[in-house]
């Protein structure tokens, strides 16, 4: 998930990803929207005097310590489940796409 | 231990139980194959109105994404075919139609969580590994069915079997060989050759904790792997769940790769969201 945020040019980074089209004054597109911003674009930019981007803003990033959690419960859970079976060969495909399953799910 | 029933006492004490709605035992005799008088029987499964109404929640819920609203029994055979809708009123007669009885410690939600994530586990695994699904379906939904005549006619002697296996925690089948001296393998197979079931759905009922022993070919190493799936993926959301042991000759003979058994986790996940609905 991102939402978008206007920037002014001179905070604008390489790399940052174009939430809308960058227009001239007559309405001509100069950047495509989606288009991940390189220096020479923003060097284009400046040239002719576009003074604000829109870009994708990442949503706020969850806390690593918050994922790192939520993967050990989820890893334990699954363990808990195998307690009895977790190093049988017969046990060993599911139990690690479950626990690949259960962690994709988090995200 | 003098007070330890035979299977035969049991299979006779078995015929007191209620039994499935007459249209589930009628939907099950035609899974054989054969000519059904699709009409005729959409009509009788309507006529029952906790069934019809259950199933057609689940005919309606985001994993069929209709475009309109199903509104009757007819409408859902029309719209889903008469197969998906057999299956769908198999695992709401079976539902509503086999309560639990009382039996201390015995949870007929988890039980049923359980049965109804084996069946969408079977079934989803049959259309990855090109085997019928529809029986599969059923032989997941019925492959515990055992253990519920086992909870009504015996529920003192159940309750102990699982408070015993709850305090040495361990398999439940396992006590229940000590304590009945035979298992929810061999009632289920009892009851459901009663019932006229085809010949592989016993089979895959009386084999699943020992698909080596079962038919060359048939569906028990199915259900086997089902069972397994379903609690791995903490359906019973019970702390105690425990995934039984796997014959690994019988996983490694199913072929299924990495990528098919992903495929497999995710589908399951997603049917039994839906068919969870046919739980009440």
């Amino acid at each position: 998930m991102s939402e978008t945020r206007t920037l002014p040019l001179a905070e604008a980074l390489p790399g940052m990803l174009l939430a809308a089209p960058v227009l001239d004054a007559g309405g001509n597109v100069l950047l495509p929207a989606a288009l991940a911003i390189t220096e020479s674009h923003l060097e284009s930019l400046r040239r002719r005097g576009i003074a604000t981007l829109t870009i994708s803003a990442p949503a706020e990033p969850v806390e690593p310590v918050d994922i790192a959690r939520k993967r050990e419960e989820v890893r334990a859970r699954v363990m808990h489940i195998f307690r009895h079976t977790v190093d049988d060969p017969g046990s060993q495909a599911l139990l690690h796409a479950v626990l690949a399953f259960r962690q994709e799910q988090l995200k | 231990m003098s007070e330890q029933p035979t299977l035969r006492d049991m299979l006779a004490r078995i015929q007191r139980l209620p039994a499935l709605p007459a249209v589930a035992l009628e939907l099950l005799n035609t899974l054989s194959g054969g000519d059904p008088d699709v009409a005729s029987l959409a009509r009788r499964i309507a006529q029952d109105q906790a069934i019809a109404a259950r199933v057609l929640r689940v005919a309606n819920s985001p994993f069929y994404g209709l475009q309109s609203r199903v509104g009757s029994i007819h409408d859902a055979v029309v719209v889903l075919g008469f197969s998906a809708v057999r299956s769908l009123v198999l695992a709401a007669a079976v539902v509503t139609g086999l309560p639990g009885g009382h039996c201390a410690g015995f949870d007929p939600s988890r039980f049923w969580r359980h049965v109804m994530g084996t069946a969408v586990a079977a079934q989803s695994l049959a259309q990855r590994l090109g085997r019928p699904p529809e029986s599969l379906f059923v032989a997941g939904l019925l492959h515990d069915i055992g253990r519920l005549a086992m909870v009504s006619v015996y529920p003192e002697l159940f309750a102990r079997a699982l408070t015993i296996a709850c305090e040495r925690d361990c398999s439940l089948r396992d006590v229940e060989l000590e304590i009945f001296g035979f298992d929810h393998t061999a009632v289920g197979a009892a009851l459901t050759r009663r019932w006229n079931l085809p010949e592989e759905i016993i089979d895959a009922l009386a084999y699943h904790h020992q698909p080596e022993l079962g038919a060359p070919g048939g569906l028990a190493p199915i259900v086997h792997y089902a069972d397994a799936i379903s609690k791995a993926l903490d359906f019973e959301e019970a702390e105690d769940t425990l995934v039984p042991r796997l014959h690994p000759a019988t996983i490694d003979a199913l072929g299924l790769d990495w990528q098919g058994l992903s495929a497999v986790l995710a589908d399951t996940q997603t049917r039994f969201e839906s068919y969870r609905l046919l739980l009440g």
